[in-house]
């Protein structure tokens, strides 16, 4: 379970450019749930979730991810707990690796790391099995550098590291914005499917309403670095994109003029 | 052409730029630190194993505190950058600095003579090889235990993360890596390979020189560009050849063109020759190509 409590974080303190991208923020995850996150561009989606991964720390407020509090611990102390995926494809591997030596970073993920040999040939069966149920012939390749991937090969592949081993929380940034459609619709399914199989606990954040409403369990929307509307269960189902426009408005009185939002 | 002397000379040395080389690897290609330290370091362990040489301790035990000493001066480099945020570059140029006035304290006087000293090499004499022969003997040695060495370490969980944290910092921390301590570990093995070779190098030469670091970093950023140039890095183990074939074909190469009479070359050209060298080793391997489409533009 995540709870994030009363979270503020506000860029360029003091400055001209003062902007607040957290405004007292907060919201709790359960155990299995699969949390889509949608919000226009500075709402302070992809903030919060840099938040709960340390990649920043928030000016005041908590998190507790299972009970341990992690507010002021920098991003490698919570690998162990939180995985990720980038929304840049080639964020989350390193092209001067080999598939398998990528593989073998994740499998470590947030443990110790010694003086054994990093790739070792009981992790292969689990590689080759992992690998083929992306169905893209990787397995047969695991000796290959990273780089000589695509995109969308290395998105699939960033998909399978976060969640070789386990995790309380699964953080996917809008991690299919940067694909082509064809290929953005194969990671979203993998996504869906690994998070269902594995029953992971996810937060995804999507620049689309369309694709907020089509996965996951629950849909949280945020303006101005607040929650503005967060729907799961029985008011979920059957919503339609201009339902959420309406819910928006009236809870703020506000018409939304974001285009990508409408239009994803 | 080159004397049996001449000869023997370059592959020695070549040998202990080799490690300069494994060094300049780590932190250069590995970690992406562009560490000047090294002109520092070399001379640190020259001056550390000098002192205890003299002092009667055994030249092997003075080779280990070398490396110990580079590897803090490594240290003292990343830390540097890591913990007080200084550009990397300037944070090496001020260890390499300080290392100058270490360096002189250590010794005690601008240089020490080991002539008649045991040095690492003594014991070996008494083999019957020739005098020209032992310290290459000795030096291949000592080059395939750190070559192997390194190879491992780079293969191994924490040498994995150390390649990760060079080539993709973000992802490194999120997959739990201490990114910071990763550079200190590996700047400081890297300057700790530097030392040993400088001590080497004091031992084979027969003396420790304050000045002696001067343009080491040149030297092995040539050996590790020129080695990449004949020997392409497409793995760890290629990479670390490379670097050992590098080291020895620019020794070569200055041997043999400081040896041949009919360019006209003396000593004092030396760095001029390095700067040559260095520019070709960087320029050819693009010409190659570059050449290879001009034919294939003739012959369409």
């Amino acid at each position: 379970m995540i709870t994030a409590k009363n979270l503020t974080l506000t860029f360029g303190q003091g400055t001209p450019l003062e902007n607040p991208a957290l405004r007292d923020m907060s919201l709790t995850v359960n155990q299995g749930e699969f949390v889509t996150v949608i919000g226009s561009n500075g709402a302070g989606k992809s903030t919060f979730l840099n938040a709960l991964a340390g990649e920043v720390l928030v000016d005041s407020g908590s998190i507790v991810v299972d009970g341990q509090d992690v507010t002021r611990l920098p991003t490698h102390k919570r690998a162990a707990s939180v995985a990720r995926v980038f929304q840049d494809p080639l964020a989350g591997t390193c092209e001067d690796l080999t598939i398998d030596e990528n593989l073998s970073l994740a499998i470590k993920r947030g443990q110790s790391r010694g003086l054994t040999t990093a790739v070792k040939t009981r992790y292969h069966a689990q590689f080759r099995d992992s690998l083929s149920s992306l169905g893209l012939g990787l397995e047969e390749r695991l000796g290959d550098k990273m780089g000589l991937l695509s995109g969308g090969q290395r998105q699939a592949v960033s998909l399978l590291m976060a969640s070789l081993t386990p995790s309380s929380i699964l953080l996917l940034d809008e991690h299919t914005a940067a694909l082509d459609p064809k290929t953005a619709r194969f990671v979203l399914e993998l996504t869906t499917r690994i998070i269902e199989q594995q029953r992971l606990t996810a937060l995804m954040v999507t620049h689309s309403m369309k694709q907020a409403l089509a996965v996951g369990t629950r849909t949280v929307m945020l303006h101005q670095g607040q929650v503005v509307f967060d729907i799961a269960g029985k008011d979920r189902e059957g919503l339609e994109v201009k339902d959420l426009l309406e819910l928006f408005e009236k809870q703020r009185g506000l018409e939304i003029s974001d285009d990508s939002l409408l239009l994803g | 052409m080159l004397s049996e002397i001449a000869l023997y000379g370059a592959i020695e040395t070549g040998l202990i730029y080799g490690l300069v080389a494994f060094g300049i690897y780590l932190s250069f290609r590995v970690l992406q630190f562009p560490d000047l330290t090294v002109d520092g370091s070399f001379p640190l362990g020259a001056a550390v194993a000098a002192v205890l040489i003299i002092d009667g301790v055994n030249p092997w035990l003075a080779t280990g505190a070398a490396v110990l000493a580079g590897m803090a001066a490594g240290a003292v480099t990343a830390l540097l950058n890591v913990k007080l945020k200084i550009l990397n570059l300037l944070a090496s140029i001020l260890t390499m600095i300080a290392l100058y006035s270490v360096n002189l304290r250590i010794m005690g006087r601008p240089n020490i003579a080991l002539l008649s000293e045991e040095t690492v090499l003594t014991p070996w004499y008494s083999l019957g090889l020739s005098y020209q022969q032992v310290p290459v003997l000795l030096f291949v040695l000592v080059m395939l235990v750190s070559l192997i060495l390194l190879w491992r370490f780079m293969k191994s969980e924490t040498g994995l993360a150390m390649r990760a944290t060079g080539a993709n910092p973000r992802m490194a921390r999120a997959q739990g890596i201490a990114t910071g301590g990763m550079v200190v570990l590996g700047v400081a093995l890297s300057n700790g390979l530097v030392g040993m070779a400088g001590a080497l190098f004091a031992q084979s030469q027969g003396a420790a020189d304050v000045t002696m670091g001067v343009g080491v970093i040149v030297i092995g950023l040539a050996s590790l560009i020129g080695g990449e140039a004949v020997i392409s890095p497409r793995s760890v183990l290629r990479a670390l050849i490379a670097c050992v074939v590098g080291a020895i074909l620019y020794r070569l190469a200055i041997a043999f063109a400081l040896n041949a009479d009919f360019i006209g070359l003396k000593a004092q050209d030396l760095n001029l020759v390095t700067a040559v060298l260095v520019t070709l080793a960087i320029v050819l391997p693009g010409t190659k190509t570059s050449i290879r489409a001009y034919f294939a533009r003739r012959n369409q």
